[in-house]
């Protein structure tokens, strides 16, 4: 690896749940480079969702380390978390996740409330974002006026917003249909290539793994597969 | 700034019947609470008002049964007693039923005497003001037997709007006339009150007039006094006095019951129906279910938005903001009801007390009391808003996003 931008390090991680205790990482060992575009896939169950929000900042390991850009995320607190989420990654989610009482670009602007910008400010950065993805003619549209790729591309726009270095997703095109999905991960392929945004993507479908520039394979907290790809 | 006061706007945009009816429940909670208290104030100040040196002599059977007038020289010698007057309820309305005031038949040369710190005579027939004018009502209310001495209400209210020096035709309803007229009373002088417990609507009439109307036949009805009015001196204990007068009918023919004013006034608040505990309970009852409701809808609110908590979160928001987005909201909408609610009670105040002008003297809703029911709709909203927010400080954002929505 020429640089470890993403890093976990001996990450152990288990669930309890009803007196039973799940193994679901066990002494994870895996780094990633700036500006990778990785995918992540593996039967379900294996622990990518987990592993995704390790990265995230938004759950805990049990033991291990999990580094990312120059922060040490396992060791930063609660009350850390979210400043240092809002400033570093962009999530998107299989299922969206926009609040549907906001429009397009409402929703896009939420995470900007979180930065020291102006109103006017933060609409012309949505507003850049809303463009990026190509819905600009969408910005005064509600979620539930939108095709569900429509809505992922919104989704994406919010994760950008912010201009954060790592996006995370989870199965982004795993409700969409073909072309709404190779839209989507076209957007993706561009924002790593053109943006430089690392990508860490899970997903079960083949054609969007083929997307990445990294492919990842998963079983039972393991790593068995990790190939550079051709693009 | 970074909590999403538009988020807290479009959620309640969203859901606009279900916020509306809660806004409308909390402002008629709101009005109730702000005309029960109103109510209950209003008569307390009425029995505060009432004076420390003044006793009601009334039968011990009833109210409504008049003490004779051959009482008044009794009462007079016993020691204590200052003045006392007559004070029957003579009951008649000016043209219509609806437009009912009180008069009370009193002794003219010592009613006013009586009243001096009660009411203030603000003019006299012939246009007399100032400090003159009590005396000039004195000389006009003994000149005349029809003479009347009205409250400024009776001047200025739309449907009354009488003159000093007009001749009023009431219209009996106890005291039947045996031509089967009216009533005729001339207005010979205006009073302002200085205690809440008197109403600027009331007609002082002369007791002498009705008494001798009924002796001579011209009017149906038997002489009496209605009630004694006894202004005691400070010298004496009151309760004193009290037990006196009392002690001086024991034996008939007309036992008497002697209370104070404050106590008699406090008499008439229950003889209208222990309506403060009454109105008290329900709306106590009414308050309780609307708040438990707000509360309900807020925490719907809040299961529904788990999954919006758990986004925020990963948006980089704390959890806290999705509480205070809740808190937000509530407040908002008990904020609105309750502002709704205290305009409805101002609007209403002028119709409540002319309605309530002969029972409760002082219904105000008073700055202080807006302010409590905004304090209490602000609260409330507060209270729902945590109960319904509460619960996202201690989910996980894993689990939150997990949730549906
Ligand atoms: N909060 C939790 N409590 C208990 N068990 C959990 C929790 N989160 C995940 N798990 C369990 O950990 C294991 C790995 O979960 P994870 O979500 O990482 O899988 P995944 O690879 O993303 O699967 P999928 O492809 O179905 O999304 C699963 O067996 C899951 O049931
Ligand atoms: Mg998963």
């Amino acid at each position: 690896m020429p640089d470890k931008f993403i890093t976990l390090n001996n990450v152990s991680k288990s669930y309890t749940r009803g007196g039973e205790t799940l193994k679901v990482l066990d002494q994870l060992q895996l780094s990633i480079a700036r500006g990778d575009f990785v995918a992540l896939m593996g039967p379900s169950g294996s622990g990518k969702t987990t592993i995704l929000n390790l990265v995230g900042g938004l759950d805990s390991c049990d033991s291990g380390s999990v580094h990312v850009a120059d922060s040490e995320v396992s060791a930063m607190s609660r009350s850390e978390l979210p400043a240092w989420r809002s400033r570093h990654v962009g999530f998107v989610f299989q299922s969206f996740n926009l609040l549907p009482v906001l429009t397009a670009l409402e929703n896009v602007m939420l995470p900007l409330q979180l930065t020291p910008l102006s109103a006017a400010e933060r609409k012309k950065q949505a507003a850049f974002a809303l463009d990026i993805v190509g819905l600009s003619d969408r910005a005064s549209h509600r979620p539930t006026q939108l095709s569900g790729g429509q809505e992922q591309r919104v989704a994406i726009a919010r994760a950008i917003a912010t201009d954060p270095a790592v996006i995370i997703a989870d199965e982004p095109t795993g409700d969409l249909d073909r072309s709404s999905a190779d839209e989507v991960l076209q957007i993706l392929s561009r924002l790593n290539s053109e943006l430089d945004k690392t990508i860490l993507m899970v997903t079960h479908d083949l054609v969007a793994a083929k997307k990445a520039k990294r492919l990842l394979e998963l079983d039972k907290g393991l790593l068995v597969e990790d190939q550079q790809q051709e693009a | 700034m970074q909590f999403p006061f538009r988020l807290a706007m479009r959620h309640l945009m969203a859901r606009k019947a279900r916020n509306g009816l809660t806004v409308l429940a909390i402002s008629i909670a709101v009005f109730l609470l702000c005309f029960l208290i109103a109510v209950v104030q209003g008569m307390e100040e009425g029995i505060r008002s009432a004076s420390s040196h003044r006793l009601v002599t009334q039968s011990a059977v009833s109210l409504f049964v008049d003490l004779p007038t051959s009482y008044q020289q009794k009462i007079d010698t016993i020691d204590g007693v200052h003045l006392t007057t007559k004070f029957r309820w003579f009951g008649a309305y000016y043209q219509e039923r609806k437009n009912f005031f009180a008069q009370f038949a009193v002794d003219h040369p010592r009613f006013l005497d009586m009243y001096t710190k009660d009411i203030e005579i603000i003019e006299a027939v012939g246009g007399t003001t100032g400090p003159a004018a009590r005396a000039a009502v004195q000389k006009a209310f003994s000149s005349d037997r029809r003479a009347a001495i009205i409250g400024v209400g009776l001047r200025d209210g739309e449907r009354f709007g009488f003159q000093l020096g007009d001749t009023v035709p009431l219209i009996p309803s106890i005291y039947p006339r045996a031509d089967g007229n009216a009533w005729e009373f001339v207005i010979v002088g205006i009073y302002r009150p200085l205690k809440a417990r008197i109403p600027d609507t009331t007609m002082y009439i002369r007791a002498d007039y009705i008494n001798e109307a009924f002796d001579s036949g011209e009017a149906l009805g038997s002489r009496g006094a209605g009630v004694y009015y006894v202004n005691t001196e400070e010298s004496v204990p009151i309760d004193q006095v009290a037990k006196d007068i009392d002690a001086l009918f024991a034996n008939g023919p007309q036992r008497t019951q002697t209370i104070t004013e404050a106590a008699f006034a406090s008499f008439f608040v229950s003889a209208i129906g222990n309506l403060p505990l009454f109105l008290g309970t329900i709306g106590g009852a009414v308050l309780f279910s609307i708040f438990f409701s707000v509360v309900n809808t807020m925490m719907i609110s809040g299961r529904q938005r788990l999954q919006e908590s758990g986004i925020l979160q990963a948006l980089g928001f704390r959890p806290i903001v999705s509480t205070m987005l809740l808190i937000w909201e509530g407040l908002l909408i008990s904020l609105l009801g309750g502002g709704i609610g205290i305009l409805l009670a101002l609007a209403t105040e002028g119709s409540l007390i002319r309605i309530f002008a002969q029972n409760i003297q002082n219904y105000q809703i008073s700055v202080p009391l807006m302010l409590l029911a905004l304090g209490i709709s602000a609260l409330l909203g507060i209270v729902a808003g945590l109960a319904a927010g509460i619960p996202f400080l201690r989910s996980s954002p894993t689990d939150a996003l997990r949730s549906s929505g």
